[in-house]
This record gives C-alpha cells, sequence and structure tokens, in this order.
C-alpha cells in the first residue's frame, strides 16, 4: 500500500487507482465485527434490504409479516460499539400495513422521502416516508415477487413489476397509470432490473427459464433473450434452446457499470452475462446452491478492481471474483436461510438478512495499530476512558462553553 | 516496470503468496501456467482399461479436471482450445445435464475403427469419422445438417446409429456418442453411488481422502477409488476441506 501511496503523491498513478486498491483490500478482508450491530425488530425473516442511494446513510428492511422498518446506519456516537438503530417502522399496528409478506423494498432513487414496497398480498405501495403512509396503492391480480425504479431515469419515472402474470407491468409513478405491458415470458417474473447504464433497458427473469431484455421505447416484443450456449444448439437437449439456465432463474443483478449482467438460477449455475450483446461470457462458477422459490436478492461490489459478487448460498454468503469466478471467502453467521445482501460502496460494508430475522454488518477488518508507542500515552489511556478512534476525537469544542 | 499496465488485482496476489504460508493438504496446482493436457494424461492414466477389454477409448470427465484446476474458466478455455484444434473430443454422456466426457481423438478413431473391423457398416464409420468428427466440434447433429452439409444418406445415418456412433436425441437430432459405452456408463453411475455412500455413511458424514483411497470397494464397484474420487470432487457432491492431515472429503447435502 505504501507503494500505491507514494506514486499518487509523486503523481505516478491515476488518484483513483489507490481508491480502487484500498477499497480491493476491504473486500477481502470482511469479517463479522463484534462491535457493529444492527437492531433487532422483525419477528420473521426479513426478504429484502436496500441501502439509499444518496447519503447511504438510511436502510430499508421488509420482513415476511410484512413489517418494514428503517435503520440508521451512520455512526455519531464515537464509540466503537454500534447499534444501528431503527428510526421508525411500519408495523402490524399501522393501518396501513401489508398483509401478507414483503417481497421488495426500494427508495425512491433522488430522495429518501418516499419508498416504495411490494409484497404477497398483491399490492405495491408507495409511502411517504415522513407520514408512513401510502400515496399511491397499485394493485395486481398475482403476487408480486419483485419490483425496481430506475435509478438512473430523467425522462421517465415508470416502476416496473413482475408478478405471478406472465406480463410485465410498468407503472408511472407520475401519472399513476399502468397500461404499459411487456409480453413476451410464459411463466411468472421473478425477478425484474432496470440497466444502471441505460434508463430505457430493462432485464427479467422468469420461471420459464428464460431472461429477457427490453427497450421500454420499443413497441413490439423484447431486444433479445438470453442463451445459455450462445446459439450453439448442439450442446443441450431441444428444449433447453433458448434458455437461461436449466431452471427457474431467479437472480439478477447488473454489475455497477451496467456492462454485465449476473443471472442465478435453481440449477444451481450463476452466468455472467454481456449486456449489449446477450452473450454467455462462459465464466465458470461452479454450483452456487439456489433452493429459493422466490427471488433472491444479491449484489455486486462497486469500486473495487477485481469486482466482487455476494451470493446467498445456503445459510451463508458466497464472495466469487466477478471476472475470473473464483470464490474468494464464505461468510458464515447466520443461523438460517440467508435471503438478501446489499453492498454499501461507501464504507465496503456488506449488509445481510435472513430467515434468522437478524441483519448482519460484514465490516472490512482495520488495519493493526503500530506496536510502537510511546509508554508516557500508553499510561494516560490507559488511566482514562476507553481509547477512542483519533477520528471522531473533539480536538475544537473549549471546555469553557 | 510498466505501471499503467499493472492490474490492481496483481498486488493482492503477489502479497498472499509471499505471506501466507503453505495450505495444508491442498493438492492442486496453483501457480504457474495450468497445464491441462498433462492433467487429462494423468486421468486417463487411471481409467481401467481392461475391464472393458481394451475395446473403449480411455475417457475423462470434464469435472474430474476441476478437483485438480481451482480455475474452472482457465480450465474451460483450455479446453476449447484443444478442441478447436481437434485433439479432443466431448460427448453429452447422458446421465446429466452437466457431465461432459472427453476423449483424444486419435484414440477414439482407433478405437471406434478396430470395434468395426468386419463390420458392414465400417466404411460410412470411416467416413464419418474422416468428415465430421475431424472437422466439427458439435456435440449433436440435426438431421437437416446431416444431409445437407455432409451429405450423408438416411441409410447411412441408420447404419451409423446401429453402430453406436450416434444416439438419438430426439425426432431428428443425434448426439455423438462413443460405442458400447452403455457399460462404462452403468458402473460408472454404481461407482459414484458406492463412494457417496461411503462417504455419507462415514461418522460426521466426512472421510479423510487419503483414507477412502486406501478403502477397498466392494466387488460391485469395479473403477479405481482415485478416478471416482476425481469425479465427486470436481462434481461438487462432496467438499473438499483442507486439513493438517490432508484433504477432507465432507459430503454437500442438497
Amino acid at each position: 500500500m505504501l507503494g500505491y501511496l507514494t506514486a499518487r503523491q509523486a503523481g505516478l498513478d491515476d488518484p483513483l487507482r489507490l481508491r480502487r486498491a484500498e477499497s480491493t483490500r476491504r473486500v477481502q478482508s470482511l469479517k463479522l465485527n463484534p462491535d457493529r450491530d444492527v437492531d433487532r425488530i422483525h419477528g420473521n425473516g426479513i426478504n429484502t434490504i436496500d441501502i439509499e442511494a444518496i447519503e447511504g446513510r438510511y436502510m430499508l428492511s421488509g420482513g415476511a409479516d410484512g413489517v418494514v422498518v428503517i435503520y440508521d446506519l451512520e455512526n455519531y456516537s464515537g464509540k466503537q460499539q454500534y447499534t444501528c438503530k431503527a428510526v421508525c417502522s411500519i408495523g402490524r399496528s399501522n393501518r396501513h400495513v401489508h398483509k401478507f409478506s414483503v417481497e421488495t423494498v426500494q427508495w425512491y432513487p433522488y430522495d429518501t422521502g418516499m419508498f416504495v414496497s411490494s409484497s404477497f398480498d398483491k399490492t405495491m405501495k408507495v409511502w411517504d416516508t415522513e407520514t408512513l403512509k401510502p400515496a399511491e396503492v397499485f394493485e395486481f391480480e398475482g403476487n408480486v415477487y419483485n419490483h425496481h425504479l430506475s435509478p438512473i431515469a430523467r425522462k421517465h419515472s415508470l416502476i416496473a413489476v413482475g408478478t405471478k402474470n406472465p406480463k410485465i407491468q410498468l407503472c408511472d409513478l407520475k401519472s399513476g397509470s399502468r397500461i404499459h405491458i411487456l409480453q413476451g415470458h410464459r411463466a411468472e417474473v421473478l425477478s425484474v432490473r432496470w440497466s444502471p447504464r441505460y434508463e430505457h433497458i430493462l432485464a427479467s427473469a422468469s420461471a420459464d427459464s428464460k431472461v429477457k431484455v427490453w427497450d421500454v421505447r420499443r413497441a413490439s416484443g423484447s431486444l433479445f433473450t438470453l442463451d445459455q450456449h450462445n446459439g450453439d444448439k448442439s450442446k443441450a437437449s431441444s428444449e433447453a434452446v433458448n434458455t437461461a439456465h436449466n431452471g427457474r432463474v431467479n437472480g439478477l443483478c447488473f454489475s455497477g457499470d451496467g456492462l454485465h449482467l449476473l443471472t442465478t438460477g435453481t440449477d444451481d449455475r450463476m452466468r455472467l452475462w454481456n449486456s449489449a450483446t446477450g452473450e454467455n461470457t462462459l465464466v465458470n462458477y461452479g454450483k452456487v446452491c439456489n433452493e429459493s422459490r422466490k427471488r433472491l436478492q444479491f449484489t455486486v461490489s462497486r469500486g473495487c478492481s477485481p469486482e466482487f459478487v455476494f451470493v446467498p448460498c445456503g445459510s451463508s454468503v458466497a464472495v466469487y471474483a466477478l471476472h475470473t469466478g473464483e470464490l474468494v471467502t464464505m461468510l458464515r453467521g447466520h443461523y438460517n436461510n440467508v435471503d438478501c445482501c446489499e453492498f454499501h460502496p461507501d464504507y465496503q460494508e456488506l449488509y445481510s438478512g435472513g430467515k434468522d430475522c437478524n441483519i448482519l454488518a460484514w465490516v472490512p477488518v482495520l488495519r493493526a495499530p503500530d506496536v510502537e508507542e510511546e509508554p508516557d500515552s500508553t499510561k494516560k489511556s490507559a488511566a482514562g476512558q476507553p481509547s477512542v478512534n483519533p477520528a471522531f476525537e473533539d480536538a475544537w469544542s473549549s471546555d469553557e462553553d | 516496470m510498466n505501471r499503467k499496465r499493472a492490474l490492481i488485482s496483481d498486488t493482492f496476489k503477489i502479497k498472499r503468496r509471499r505471506n501466507g504460508t503453505e495450505q495444508f493438504g491442498v493438492d492442486c496446482k496453483e501457480d504457474g501456467p495450468t497445464d491441462i493436457r498433462s492433467t487429462l494424461e494423468y486421468l486417463m492414466t487411471l481409467f481401467p482399461r481392461k475391464l472393458f477389454n481394451d475395446s473403449l477409448p480411455l475417457i475423462v470427465l470434464k469435472h474430474q479436471l476441476y478437483s485438480v484446476h481451482h480455475d474452472k474458466t482457465l480450465v474451460d478455455k483450455e479446453l476449447n482450445k484443444l478442441r478447436e484444434q481437434g485433439e479432443l473430443l466431448m460427448f453429452q454422456l447422458g446421465f446429466d445435464t452437466e457431465a461432459f466426457g472427453l476423449i483424444f481423438a486419435s484414440d477414439y478413431k482407433t478405437k471406434v475403427l478396430a470395434g468395426e473391423e468386419g463390420r458392414e457398416t465400417r466404411a460410412t464409420v470411416e467416413r464419418f469419422l474422416e468428415k465430421v468428427v475431424s472437422s466439427c466440434t458439435d456435440l449433436s447433429f440435426s438431421k437437416d445438417k446431416m444431409l445437407r452439409q455432409f451429405l450423408f444418406t438416411d441409410t447411412e445415418i441408420t447404419q451409423l446409429v446401429k453402430s453406436g456412433v450416434l444416439t438419438v436425441r430426439d425426432a431428428g437430432s443425434w448426439w455423438l456418442s462413443i460405442p458400447n459405452s452403455g457399460k462404462f456408463t452403468k458402473y460408472f453411475i454404481q461407482g459414484r453411488k458406492a463412494v457417496l455412500g461411503m462417504v455419507k455413511k462415514s461418522k460426521y458424514s466426512e472421510v479423510l481422502k487419503a483414507e477412502l483411497e486406501e478403502r477397498r470397494t466392494n466387488v460391485q464397484v469395479k473403477f479405481p477409488m482415485k478416478y471416482l474420487i476425481h469425479d465427486i470432487v470436481g462434481a461438487e457432491l462432496v467438499e473438499s476441506i483442507p486439513t493438517t492431515s490432508g484433504p477432507l472429503l465432507r459430503f454437500v447435502d442438497s
């Protein structure tokens, strides 16, 4: 690391290199930290979590009991030991709470004044964070598996919704209309995702083993369907032609730059695709255990080189290198199945939630402090309070005030 | 040193090698150019030739290579290269969508022609081997392709199926296959089941790899232990955990 710092100082390296190197080192040292905890509010499994994109301060979580909780992730207490407190929640006592399990929650991408949640009670509600009342309720005919708002959209404010119905519905936030439908799948749509690169590109995964990429401006069908054999019809049996997986496809995730798309399926495989051409890059991740009957929420790191994929695998989270496919590590800590995980790009932390009603925070291990310390300072700090991180030390307020 | 070309990921790899001690019990090849060919040749020596009276070419399964080399994507790339060069042939074995068999092209051709000695289908098979197998790396062929591209007639296709070089896939398409491989598939599945059973029945469903290799297989299991162990480790039916007394194989519940 000293090499990177000197190079940065001398101007030999781009400033981004040092940042990437440090981010990668931090992600590789992710561990369960005894000092960091998340408040335990849910009484049932946690299905989904979302961290807001603007500040990275607030986290939403949706549970199997219909409860939605908002947590504050920032540590302003100055102490090492910190529990992320729940700021507010839509509990069972709230008049507008969802009747059945909440499957997806997502913050409005531009500010935390609004968030959207969808649930198995066949509704999707747009909530006002201040009053915790739904501003809009969209009703559907089947269970809602997944919804997604585009994180970069400027020209539209559409929410893509995947339900039990094979048609993907696009609901407009501005007008409340839901006439736009994308037809093409033959079975329930388990996951939908907007591209983080182009605001009109949408990818959808369905139980009929197909993944389709759409341009919502186009009147006719999808742009293309992902084919795991890249058009080589000889490799598979004839029913498996043009499928992304040999089973239900239940997880979708774009890489940070939107150039690659990851899909997971119940055939225990994860595949990496080129999102522009739909070509299977044939990166072999091995067996990625997947038994989920619903959507699987997994995530890709941002700002590291090489990028990492965090996939819930049974009761642990598997970390793979994105482009080589090697298993870096397995993060073990949950007592039951892990359903969702979310990466915090600013601090390189990972939050994962599962059936054991816990949200665990995986924090990068700090570098060991210098061994050489002056003997006077150690005596002083031992006599006083527990040592405070020098970054949080109060060096400006005067004693007189 | 060209800084602009150096990857950040390389720094971390170098650090790990310098600081990290030898991982216990790991017998896989990590550094240096991965030599897939020599691994293939080694695995082929484990194949029990005498069991089939030398009539079958030496078969290795693709996932057996994953148990030796850790980087699966690299293994896949090298295998594709060998297939493009025409040295290696890949077959869909039929009992598992992911189980692919690998045979050296020269070995396959000699064994098939040897098996066809004295039969009337010999000429067609020879033509098929020369024209199709040498040029095309497909695993299966459709009727359209066979008739138009390779100019085989219907009767000739029937002869090829009879001789065992093609197997029916569905109406109008065929898999490339190995003649007389039925016995192989039967004994292989039996052997895999038996070894998995051995691991499962052990205390805590785990066995040291060295100990498992020592164990006598019962009369039904015809394949050598090492061949089957490479198979179950590569197919991720058991998890290989490095320990101080060698790799430990733990049964994976799925």
